[in-house]
């Protein structure tokens, strides 16, 4: 019996390995380091179903055989699962807990992320970062954003946000240092939010 | 543009884009997002042995690797210069493992790697600044624990700094710390700026640049977002002050610039030249001349003997 790898149906991953994820890396520092700041993704990609590819391209970038991602239902599709596998070769885990990742959509039941590790006080950078698909980013005055990385304030409008994200966001800003920072990922567009963040929702 | 460097020697594939490799890039990568959501915190990575000696740069020259992409240009400079040996092997490498631009000028740079200095000129949004950090740790000198170091950052335990800057106020009158001095992060973690003299640490707060900070032998990477608030430590009764000099550069006459003395001979002359060789020599492009140019007549007054009123 030989072992008949299915590769006829995967997707591509990145053109140029060493270029692209270099060029998807460098929006994710300038958006971490200048949070509520919006970038266009950098490259052409295209996304297995139940992920969009502003995140399928941050986790070709940054996710590989160390890094355990959690995907939540409505992404954890067999095309998007094998496309992690087989592209990253990261392992996919049920136990959000155990998440270095964590991909899910706004607009679904978000009460897993108040199990995400958020690191301990002595190492706050073993926690977990949240890649949440949106279906729109503007600078809308939705949010305003002060904190590290903002000259003066930043605004941000994310399409769709619910409530249960806020009060989170809240419990979270008051962990620090220990915490998870957030990507918001929309089709196009990728923004983020570090945990240093302070948001003032209108 | 290849994504990988040809050796020369037999024309096969030698490096990979920018000398790591992708998963080491990756792990560096992850490194740095964790770094700049958490300012002034020392996050562990698996540092890699490089083609040069600890104490060169190692840590610099990885986060340079992960950091930079084709369209870069790259600045490198070692104690404000452009044109001492670490700089030049340094640029030397990317341009041969990374085939990227490099360049003298502070305002073309849009990758600055440097050893203990900051440039003059005012870094802007679209720069990056990565700093060679011999020790990262602030706290080392009075607790070599680490596991004790840890534990005082968890605890924002910081009485023992403020009691090292204290011994020195009761020793020398004031704080006699002259470079790597002690920083507060966004009011949260001591960070050590690498050994800059305290001359750059007012340059540090609020910066537009994004500031990456790599310990090779350490292995240990912080950052400083853009705009984010460093203050040095300091007491009250003995506020924070940056180095002044009573001369100025001997070559460009500047009298804002950080100088360097360099003694001429053995009979007491020396002069002072600014240790930014690009702020130096824009300065004198644009016309401006110090007292020790070549260009001026000899026998001009001679610089004072012992100016730096801070002392080391």
């Amino acid at each position: 019996m030989t072992l008949q790898p299915q590769t006829s149906n995967l997707l591509p991953g990145f053109e140029h390995a060493a270029f692209d994820s270099n060029a998807v890396f460098r929006v994710l520092l300038d958006a971490m380091s200048r949070p509520g700041r919006i970038y266009d993704l950098p490259i052409n990609i295209t996304a297995p179903d139940g992920l969009n590819t502003s995140a399928t391209a941050a986790l070709l970038a940054m996710a590989d055989m160390d890094t355990t991602v959690w995907l939540s239902p409505t992404c954890a599709t067999n095309l998007a699962t094998t496309h992690l596998k087989f592209h990253c070769g990261s392992p996919i885990t049920p136990d959000v807990s155990q998440a270095d990742f964590a991909v899910a959509r706004s607009d679904e039941d978000l009460s897993f992320i108040a199990q995400l590790p958020v690191g301990t006080a002595e190492y706050p950078d073993q926690s977990a970062t949240l890649i949440l698909m949106v279906d729109d980013i503007t600078d809308g005055p939705n949010m305003r954003l002060r904190g590290p990385g903002i000259k003066d304030t930043h605004s941000l409008d994310i399409k769709g946000l619910p409530v249960a994200f806020h009060t989170w966001r809240t419990e979270n800003h008051h962990l620090f240092p220990c915490g998870v920072d957030v990507i918001f990922a929309s089709s196009t567009k990728i923004a983020a939010l570090s945990r240093t963040t302070r948001i003032e929702v209108k | 543009m290849e994504q990988t460097v040809n050796n020369p020697a037999d024309n096969t594939s030698a490096y990979n884009f920018a000398y790591l490799d992708e998963q080491t890039k990756r792990m560096i990568r992850r490194t740095l997002l964790k770094a700049v959501a958490i300012p002034g915190y020392q996050v562990p990575f698996a540092g890699r042995e490089m083609p040069m000696p600890y104490g060169w740069g190692t840590g610099g020259v990885q986060v340079t690797a992960a950091v930079i992409g084709p369209k870069d240009t790259l600045k490198v400079i070692d104690q404000g210069a452009d044109d001492t040996t670490n700089a030049v092997s340094i640029r030397q490498f990317f341009a041969k493992t990374a085939n990227v631009a490099t360049t003298e000028k502070t305002a073309e740079a849009s990758i600055i790697q440097t050893r203990h200095r900051i440039p003059e000129k005012e870094l802007r949004e679209d720069q990056v600044l990565v700093y060679q950090v011999p020790i990262p740790e602030p706290l080392r000198f009075l607790e070599p624990r680490e596991t004790e170091t840890r534990k005082m950052h968890a605890l924002e335990e910081y009485g023992l700094m403020h009691v090292k800057l204290y011994e020195d106020i009761a020793r020398h009158g004031h704080i006699a710390t002259t470079y790597a001095y002690p920083v507060m992060v966004d009011d949260r973690y001591v960070m050590d700026p690498s050994p800059t003299p305290k001359f750059d640490n007012p340059k540090m707060h609020n910066m537009a640049a994004l500031q990456l900070f790599g310990a090779g032998r350490e292995k240990r990477i912080y950052a400083l977002p853009p705009y984010t608030k460093v203050k040095s430590l300091d007491f009250e009764d003995h506020p924070f002050e940056v180095q002044s000099w009573d001369d100025e550069c001997g070559m460009c006459g500047a009298r804002d610039s950080y100088l360097d003395e360099v003694i001429l001979d053995d009979k007491g002359n020396r002069m002072f030249v600014c240790s930014d060789t690009d702020y130096c020599s824009e300065r004198q492009d644009a016309g401006h001349r110090g007292q020790q140019h070549h260009d001026q007549p000899l026998g001009g007054p001679k610089s004072s003997p012992s100016s730096e009123k801070a002392a080391e």
